[in-house]
């Protein structure tokens, strides 16, 4: 038996299996995809490589500046979980009950309490002290599940009976804050640049294209082809090219990934176990759906069908 | 086949189209003649939804497609056949690829578009030329191969726009003479020309067109 006859063999086979519209279906799939491919060879290699590396550079700034900000957004959190609040208690202040009152405020984490005999020893050991009486306070700390919940925390807390006084490092705190709103404002402005910026590349690339293929579509129409075909290879091609531009971009990202992954263990900031992954995820997403959309916008543009 | 009643089409201040009706019944073979300018084209084109009517009713095989969906166009141009004076094939591609342009899009098996495409490049008479680009073939045959196109899905209705535009005498009565023997298979064929010879010498039906009117509708008519 010839190889041919066994693949002609193999191939009735596995189509016998295949209802018929499916297989209608599928070589309709089929030929969608031919004209894809087809598309891009007829754009030419030149063109396709200055897409496709355009399309590389822009997703890189942005998988990069999304990671830095992912980055930021561990510090923060960090910070937030070893910031404390220090509450001072007054002398004939009950020290457990307190302790009950703040555990019950919201986004409150955990209470410790440090006696003012070893904040005394403590101080003494690291400073020499006169020998006065022992002048500090009762303190509990009051650590809180995320910093931007301090301050109202703190409102509540100074409500409480027999509270001196409250403090906390709060310049620390906001200007991490301010930081973090930064990195998180720029990572919007960014995405939404760089996706208007990937839409346009393949705006102007499908209108090229549409331009060099008016006739050929043109026929095509008048033939009776139906408008999704003519329209579904070129949205494909504008999805491949994003989505091979997102893979170029995907290598030097993960280089970038591993140097943060080394800061990160450096000053033992753990990372988001979902980080590198997320990262790679928005980068093909958004090259494949913004260029997408972009030849959509180009053919509803450009294209009479 | 084809039912148009008052049919109107109007660009700005001027008539294309008055108040044209006409009757074509299933496998006739009709010329639309007239004059540049005369509404022909405009005629056909609102038979593949081209053009719109601005009044009035355009039925095709029963369907009032004034009315049509823009989706559904192409639905109503893969059944019938259209061949153009400048014969609209696709440079690029070989005769057998034009061909089967339209069907391939309809996921038919390629075994299946091999036999139609055959079936269609005998009744034209291009069997060997299957591989060949448009460039490579004159015009007569350029002008056969679209109307293996038009024929391969096995439409009811050709309707063939000024189809010897561009061609010879020798060459216009060879195509209506394969579009003589496509009607005889049973499909209605509308031509419009303004070819006295070819329509003298067919004495098919013949409809007048003059200004946007029809003027005349006569069976084994000539061209006066």
């Amino acid at each position: 038996m010839t190889n041919g006859s066994t693949r002609n063999r193999l191939k009735q086979k596995v189509k016998s299996h295949i209802p018929k519209d499916w297989l209608t279906e599928i070589r309709i799939a089929y030929r969608i995809l031919i004209e894809t491919i087809k598309g891009i060879v007829q754009t030419g290699f030149v063109i396709n490589l200055a897409i496709i590396t355009s399309m590389a550079a822009i997703l890189l700034i942005f998988g990069v500046i999304f990671r830095t900000t992912l980055s930021l957004s561990s510090l923060v959190d960090e910070m937030g979980g070893t910031l404390e609040i220090s509450v001072y208690l007054e002398p004939q202040a009950d020290v457990n009950s307190t302790i009950k009152n703040i555990k019950k405020i919201k986004h409150v984490k955990n209470v410790s309490f440090i006696s003012k005999d070893k904040s005394w020893n403590d101080l003494k050991r690291e400073i020499e002290m006169p020998d006065i009486d022992n002048p500090l306070p009762d303190v509990l700390r009051v650590k809180v599940d995320n910093m931007k919940n301090i301050d109202p925390i703190m409102t509540d807390v100074k409500k409480l009976p027999d509270i001196q006084d409250t403090g906390y490092a709060k310049d620390l705190a906001q200007k991490v804050e301010v930081v973090n709103k930064i990195s998180h404002t720029i990572t919007l402005v960014v995405m939404i640049v760089s996706s208007l910026l990937t839409i346009t590349i393949i705006n102007n690339t499908i209108q090229l294209v549409i331009q060099s293929r008016k006739e050929e579509i043109e026929i095509m129409r008048l033939m009776g082809v139906s408008n999704w075909y003519i329209k579904c290879p070129l949205v494909l091609q504008g999805a491949i090219y994003g989505f091979l531009g997102a893979l170029l971009a995907v290598i030097p990202i993960n280089i970038v990934q591993k140097y943060f992954q080394a800061m990160h263990a450096h000053f033992s900031i753990p990372v988001f176990g979902y980080a590198q992954g997320l990262v790679v995820l928005s980068v093909i997403l958004m090259g494949v759906i913004f260029s997408a959309g972009g030849s959509l916008m180009s053919i509803k543009k450009h294209l009479q069908v | 086949m084809i039912v148009l009643r008052d049919v109107i089409k109007q660009y700005k201040n001027k008539f294309a189209l008055y108040n044209v009706s006409l009757h074509i019944n299933p496998g006739e073979f009709v010329f639309l003649v007239g004059s540049s300018g005369a509404g022909k084209s405009t005629l056909m084109k609102m038979l593949y939804m081209e053009e719109k009517p601005t009044r009035g009713q355009v039925l095709v095989g029963g369907i009032n497609i004034a009315n049509l969906h823009p989706n559904k166009i192409p639905n109503l141009r893969r059944c019938m056949g259209i061949v153009f004076q400048d014969y609209k094939l696709l440079q690029s591609h070989t005769v057998y690829d034009n061909i089967a342009y339209v069907i391939r899009t309809m996921g038919i098996s390629s075994k299946e578009i091999e036999a139609r495409v055959f079936g269609a490049l005998k009744v034209v008479g291009l069997e060997d030329k299957a591989k060949s680009r448009p460039s490579e073939l004159s015009g007569g045959e350029q002008q056969r191969v679209s109307i293996a196109r038009a024929i391969v899905n096995g439409p009811p209705l050709l309707i063939a726009d000024e189809p010897t535009g561009n061609l010879d005498p020798k060459n216009s009565m060879e195509v209506m003479q394969i579009l003589e023997q496509v009607n005889q298979r049973g499909i209605t064929i509308l031509v419009s020309t303004h070819d006295h010879a070819i329509v003298n010498h067919f004495r098919k039906r013949v409809i007048t067109l003059e200004n946007g009117q029809k003027i005349k509708d006569v069976q084994a008519g000539t061209y006066d």
